[in-house]
């Protein structure tokens, strides 16, 4: 069975190896061997109107900016083997830059860069890291910041509500930062945070979202794909925020603004490193946020005051400027001990650790059962 | 107590998708045919009601559109199952597999996009929230309201009236219904339909009422809580009514006691619609005939056989 296998990859395999000798001569920087090629994998449909959407914003800018073709796979699964299929094809037909646009891609994708070492690998919302690979991922917490900010200035009941998938580090950054954003405005400010434990089912969304109303929440953010809580909130008249697009288009009359990512970003120089032959993947996965302008706010809604305005501005000048942290000590976690120390900032692991909610937010946080 | 108004008050949304799929496929059972397809015939509603909306139709008409999608793809079913005498459970699964993989390709268009649904009754009479009663109702829409209607009518008619007896003889013992000189097919065949419509009824309920966008594999599983359910009511339309309540509560439960942060393990409490399903399975497997499965469910029919 290994005689086999290793019978048909023995030339490539020699290749390969040749290749990584040369690589490993010629400092640390990628080079392609061939002209650039680059083909993009979605788990789902491109224009699914929430985060595949926002990726295949960055792959027509990278079409456009650097004038190359970019391919395109839809609906490849979070499975290793059809992920792996669908790149040994690409590979096969000369493409040497791919670019994965969901988190289940990351572990057969990083073995898929120690196969092919003379392909470049980046993985959305990935966790692997190697010399021909890069995971990417956005400074989310840095525009629901700002979000809370524009929140905390809406609200008059002096409670805000959000909406989440699940528990995880990404996601409670966005709602802790939220809070923390609304507390700057005025410290009392209560957030109720509700995760739906799903990342796509809008009717839980739309049910969610009028539980949190419920509680006498008048401003609503959706920190998810759907818009059905948007739509709960226009309904009800409620200021609301979207997320990863501009989702105006579902609450046109109440939408404050929405936390978008613009990935072309980060997609356009990295590939365009690529192709120059200077790129250096970062050891941890590359981190950007709105510095980089990797992380936006969409357009503020009609209802969106000018000192509000404002003020979301002041802040975002801040964080651009790195005078102001969402994570800046001392700051509290829900039941009352230290998150962080009066002075410190979270580091990248703390943050890539976030199990916990910060005081002011009322919720159940499963994790930390 | 603004906690009690607003959890009872959504009972009814979370329920009625619920009770409308459960109620077709009693049908459906009760003549004897075993219906796994709930999931794929309310994707297709969902999917249908979607795209009806998104072209302009009225909700409601979107409504009857999703019902008649739900309605087509019972038709191949029933083909398949009466006309054609497949293995129920195969070919339930394969509507399930038809209905998801249809919707994944033909709605691709059609995801995300925003649209009009049925409108609240708070929106209807202009109902204002400021009191409790004025908000339980108001989110109350004219869909939940008949649910009450609808399942009376048909606890009655398969209960009470003459072509009712007719349809469960067929899933009780058809040979002797074939005997009596009813046309089994036939009647089995209607009854197919019966749970196409119901059921497509229910995904486009979930999509237009409650949603109001339509993704891919939005049903979420609720098509299988409606098969439980359906054993769960012992094959009784007015026991579904109390199944669909009870599910739909501990349903919309948990994003409520996670909303005033109440201290209750998450996981285990978004377990217990389906736990709720496993302790029925396996009481009605012991109560055995008492369940109230007809007795000819899931088996074939062959005039010549002696049964």
């Amino acid at each position: 069975m290994t005689n086999i296998a290793s019978g048909r990859t023995g030339l490539t395999g020699l290749a390969a190896l040749a290749a990584a000798l040369l690589a490993s001569t010629a400092a640390f920087a990628f080079t392609l061997d061939g002209p650039p090629k680059v083909a993009f994998i979605y788990g789902s449909a491109a224009l699914d109107g929430g985060w595949n959407e926002a990726l295949e914003a960055g792959r027509k800018a990278v079409e456009e900016q650097l004038k190359l073709e970019v391919a395109v796979t839809e609906n490849i699964p979070e499975e290793a083997t059809k992920l792996r299929a669908a790149i040994d094809l690409y590979v096969k037909r000369g493409f040497n830059i791919i670019v994965g646009t969901t988190y289940g891609y990351s572990v057969p994708m990083a073995e898929a860069a120690k196969a092919y070492p003379n392909v470049a690998f980046l993985s959305a919302s990935g966790t692997e890291n190697g010399p021909n690979m890069e995971s990417f991922y956005a400074r989310t917490y840095q525009g629901w910041y700002l979000a809370g900010v524009a929140a905390g200035q809406a609200t008059k009941t002096k409670k805000i509500g959000i909406l989440a998938g699940f528990p995880v580090s990404v996601v409670n950054w966005d709602i802790n930062s939220f809070a923390l954003g609304a507390r700057s405005v005025d410290p009392s400010i209560e957030t109720v945070a509700v995760f739906t434990n799903s990342w796509w089912d809008p009717v839980k969304e739309g049910q969610v979202a009028q539980a949190i109303l419920d509680q006498n929440a008048d401003v609503l953010a959706t920190n998810l794909s759907a818009t059905s809580a948007l739509d709960v909130a226009e309904k009800a008249g409620v200021p609301s925020i979207g997320f990863q697009l501009d989702m105006s288009h579902a609450a046109p009359k109440t939408i404050q603004t929405s936390v978008v990512f613009r990935w072309e970003k980060y997609l356009v120089p990295t590939i365009k490193e690529i192709i120059d032959g200077t790129w250096q993947p970062e050891e941890y996965g590359a981190f950007e946020g709105m510095d980089a302008g990797v992380v936006e706010l969409a357009p503020f809604g009609p209802g969106v005051s000018d000192e509000a305005k404002a003020k979301v501005e002041a802040a975002r000048q801040a964080i651009v400027a790195g005078t102001l942290d969402p994570f800046q000590g001392p700051l509290n976690k829900q039941d009352g001990s230290a998150a962080v120390e009066a002075g410190a900032r979270l580091d990248d692991g703390a943050l890539w650790s976030m199990d916990y909610f910060v005081q002011g937010i009322t919720g159940t946080m499963p994790a930390a059962q | 107590m603004d906690f009690l108004v607003g959890w009872i008050a959504i009972v009814p949304s979370y329920a009625t998708p619920l009770l409308l799929a459960s109620l077709g496929l009693i049908v459906c059972e009760r003549a004897g045919i075993l219906n796994l397809g709930a999931e794929g015939l309310m994707a297709v509603g969902a999917m249908t009601g979607a795209i009806a909306v998104l072209s302009g139709v009225d909700p409601w008409a979107a409504l009857a559109a999703g019902a008649a999608a739900g309605t087509a793809l019972a038709l191949l079913f029933g083909i398949a199952t009466v006309v054609m005498r497949a293995d129920h459970t195969l070919s339930g699964l394969a509507v399930v597999a038809v209905g998801l993989g249809l919707t994944g390709v033909v709605g691709r268009p059609y995801m995300q996009k925003t649209f009009p649904g049925i409108a609240s009754l708070g929106e209807l009479f202009g109902i204002e929230r400021t009191t409790a009663l004025g908000r339980s109702v108001a989110v109350q829409d004219p869909v939940t309201l008949a649910m009450p209607v609808l399942v009376a009518l048909l606890w009655w008619w398969l209960m009470k009236s003459g072509s009712g007896l007719r349809l469960r003889a067929v899933g009780e013992n058809p040979a002797a219904a074939d005997v009596a000189g009813i046309d089994i097919q036939i009647a089995q065949l209607g009854a197919v339909l019966v749970s196409g419509l119901l059921c497509g009824l229910a995904g486009a309920y979930l999509c237009v009422a409650t949603s109001h966008v339509w993704v891919e594999g939005m049903i979420a599983a609720r098509g299988w809580v409606a098969v439980a359910l359906v054993i769960f009511a012992r094959w009784n339309p007015a026991r579904a009514l109390i199944g669909a309540l009870v599910f739909g509560s501990a349903d919309a439960l948990v994003p409520r006691l996670q909303a005033i942060g109440a201290d209750i393990p998450v996981y285990l409490a978004m377990m217990l619609p389906y736990l709720l399903t496993l302790v029925v399975l396996v009481a009605s497997s012991i109560a055995g005939r008492a369940s109230g499965e007809p007795s000819f469910l899931g088996r074939i029919y062959l005039r010549q056989d002696k049964h």
